[in-house]
């Protein structure tokens, strides 16, 4: 099976204790390293503010992890295990692989279609305003 | 700001008749003031497409037949100024996660704007719509409507403060 690269995101309530933060966090990534996944990114943005209510709550601390794998049962293992608990109010996963190979597509698509074309050379403004500012003085001396 | 310039620019005129600058000032500086409106009537119309057509017609009524000679002009100009932003900067993935960038192309209250209102390409309007549609389910935009919600809550706090 290819590989497939996956976005996960999880809000966890603002009031949440540290440790209990740092648990969700572990089982995540020990689930992701026990199914063979692999994390590629993990950020944390911080708390933010929920663009509507979410478990009667205003704000998050978000959770953002980028993992790749050649499994799907870790991406359902994850999400079973996210919506257990408790301190979590929402989570998603996205599968990134197919926009990012579009993406890619594109953008050396792109590239040739730039590389057949002849490059122009960028006109060069700079040596043409000192002769211009040169002229003028002279001028004014002769007059 | 169009009238005291109009009188700056008359008062140096002024001088050579005394008493005939006060009858004279009035009029030009009413004069000024209405031309200045006119023009400010005029800018506000091309940025928007419907009040450019609308307006266009009926305050420039004189250049009746002229409106179709400017509004070549002008509909050059909307060309120009509508161009898909995705596009100039190239971006071959919108990104679910930049709030940012989603939040231009939606209404206060969540609702994506037509691609008439912000000139961005069907292939791009396309994808803008899935990343903003991903970003609702991360609460990192509003649903449609939901502004209402968050807006209710803060009114009844605010009197008990």
């Amino acid at each position: 099976m290819e590989e497939r690269l996956y976005d996960l995101i999880f809000i966890v309530r603002p009031a949440t204790p540290e440790d209990e933060i740092k648990k969700v966090v572990s089982s995540v990534e020990h689930a992701c390293t026990e199914k063979g996944g692999k994390i590629e990114k993990a950020e944390h943005w911080g708390t933010r503010k929920l663009a509507y209510k979410v478990a009667k709550h205003r704000e998050g601390m978000y959770y953002y992890h980028q993992i790749r794998t050649n499994h799907g049962e870790l991406i359902t293992e994850l999400e079973r295990r996210l919506r257990v608990q408790d301190s979590v109010i929402k989570y998603m996963t996205i599968r990134l692989d197919e926009d990012l190979k579009r993406q890619k597509k594109l953008t050396d698509k792109r590239e040739k279609r730039a590389a057949r074309r002849p490059r122009r050379p960028a006109a060069t403004p700079a040596p043409a305003a000192p002769i211009a500012a040169a002229p003028a003085p002279e001028q004014q001396a002769a007059s | 700001m169009a009238e005291e310039q109009k009188q700056g620019q008359t008062t140096p005129a002024a001088p050579p008749r005394a008493e005939g600058a006060p009858s004279g000032a009035p009029s030009s500086g009413h004069g000024g003031g209405h031309s200045g409106h006119a023009g400010q009537g005029g800018h506000s119309g091309p940025p928007r497409r419907e009040g450019g057509r609308e307006g266009g017609p009926r305050r420039e009524g004189g250049p009746g037949g002229g409106p179709g000679g400017p509004r070549r002009g002008k509909r050059q100009y909307f060309r120009k100024k509508k161009v898909c932003k995705f596009c100039v900067e190239k971006m071959d993935l919108i990104d679910y996660k930049r709030a940012d960038i989603l939040s231009q192309f939606v209404q206060e209250r969540g609702k994506i704007l037509p691609r008439r209102m912000t000139g961005v390409c069907a292939r791009h309007q396309r994808w803008l719509g899935v990343a903003i549609k991903r970003a609702r389910n991360i609460a990192l935009l509003p649903f449609a409507g939901s502004a209402a919600g968050s807006t209710a809550p803060k009114a009844v706090e605010a009197p008990k403060s």
